[in-house]
């Protein structure tokens, strides 16, 4: 079996520099076969692409889509400086 | 001098997919602050389409917008005619230099550009070595004395500098500690010292964390959108300025 630690790096490359996500702030962590995808991102279309991204680069591997979406709430108070 | 409200946002990364969402989040801003900075990542991939979509939200705001672009925004080589296209839509587009803004009687002067990385004082890259080296340093060193120079030259009531990299590690708290030569560099904030700023606005370090200082004392936020996990923030500079 490959060494989880490349697997996770060669996620994480893919992520980054593929078209269809280049996604730079996604954790990988692989654990045996599971792969583990954490992170947030504004729409379902791209928490999606990040899923297709991952599988494809770890082909026989099952990949949990941890990728959160993200909730940008009205503006708080405002901070006096 | 009076108070000044500024607000803030970053890596706001919009494509098609999102198109319309984050204009609806800035209805009545006009109401909250006097001018909103965009500390960069304005687009996912770069592409003369998402610029497209940048242009349609930020547009025709009823108070100025001061943008820079981030590392997202160059990833294909459409870094010029983004820019171009931002400003054919009224939003300013700072790219190292200054910009002053007359808000009802006050001066606000912001400073900026995209910055870059190199890390931070004492765990940080040098112009030694090979060229791929010395290039990626020296990029950040130009950056840092054409800020110099801006805010040098800036004449204005207040002072901010925008940028997208990160001039402190304060601000990148979140972030796993090897990627800071990524995230930021000294370089950035030791400009903003040396010519005096009330406010350093930046982004880029998602995991990041808001609130920082650099070693001068000029204020440094984290704005990027998952940070501070609100459609923009509001800052509120006092009457007193920086001098």
């Amino acid at each position: 079996m490959e060494t989880p630690q490349y697997v996770a790096a060669r996620i994480q490359r893919a992520l980054a520099e593929d078209e269809r996500t280049n996604e730079l702030g996604i954790r990988v962590d692989v654990r045996g076969d599971q792969v583990f995808l954490r992170g947030q991102v504004s729409c379902e279309e791209r928490r999606h692409g990040i899923e297709d991204v991952a599988r494809e680069a770890a082909p026989g591997l099952t990949v949990h889509n941890e990728v959160q979406l993200l909730e940008v709430s009205d503006p708080g108070e405002e901070e006096h400086l | 001098m009076r108070a000044l409200r500024i607000a803030a946002v970053a890596d706001i990364h919009l494509g098609e997919d999102i198109r319309g969402h984050y204009r609806k989040k800035l209805e009545g801003i006009e109401h909250r602050a006097e001018v909103l900075l965009v500390g960069g990542d304005l687009t996912r991939h770069g592409t003369i389409e998402e610029g497209q979509v940048v242009a349609d939200e930020l547009g025709d705001l009823p108070i100025p917008v001061v943008a820079v672009l981030g590392n997202h925004d160059y990833h294909s080589d459409a870094d010029r005619e983004i820019a171009a296209m931002l400003r054919d839509a009224g939003i300013i587009v700072l790219d190292d230099d200054a910009v002053v803004i007359p808000l009802d009687g006050t001066r606000l002067g912001v400073a900026g550009g995209k910055g870059f990385g190199g890390g931070f004082a004492g765990k940080c890259a040098s112009e030694f070595g090979e060229p791929e080296t010395k290039a990626f340093v020296r990029h950040t060193k130009e950056i840092a004395e054409r800020w110099r120079h801006a805010l040098k030259n800036l004449d204005a009531d207040h002072r901010v500098v925008l940028s997208h990299y990160s001039p402190v590690k304060d601000t990148l708290a979140g972030e796993p500690p090897e990627i800071y030569p990524f995230l930021g560099s000294y370089l950035l904030a030791e400009a903003a010292d040396a010519e005096g700023a009330d406010l350093i606005v930046h982004g880029h370090a998602h995991l990041g964390t808001e609130k920082g200082m650099t070693p001068g004392g000029i204020r440094v936020r984290n704005v990027a959108l998952p940070v501070i996990g609100h459609s923009y923030v509001v800052y509120c500079l006092d009457g007193e300025g920086v001098h």
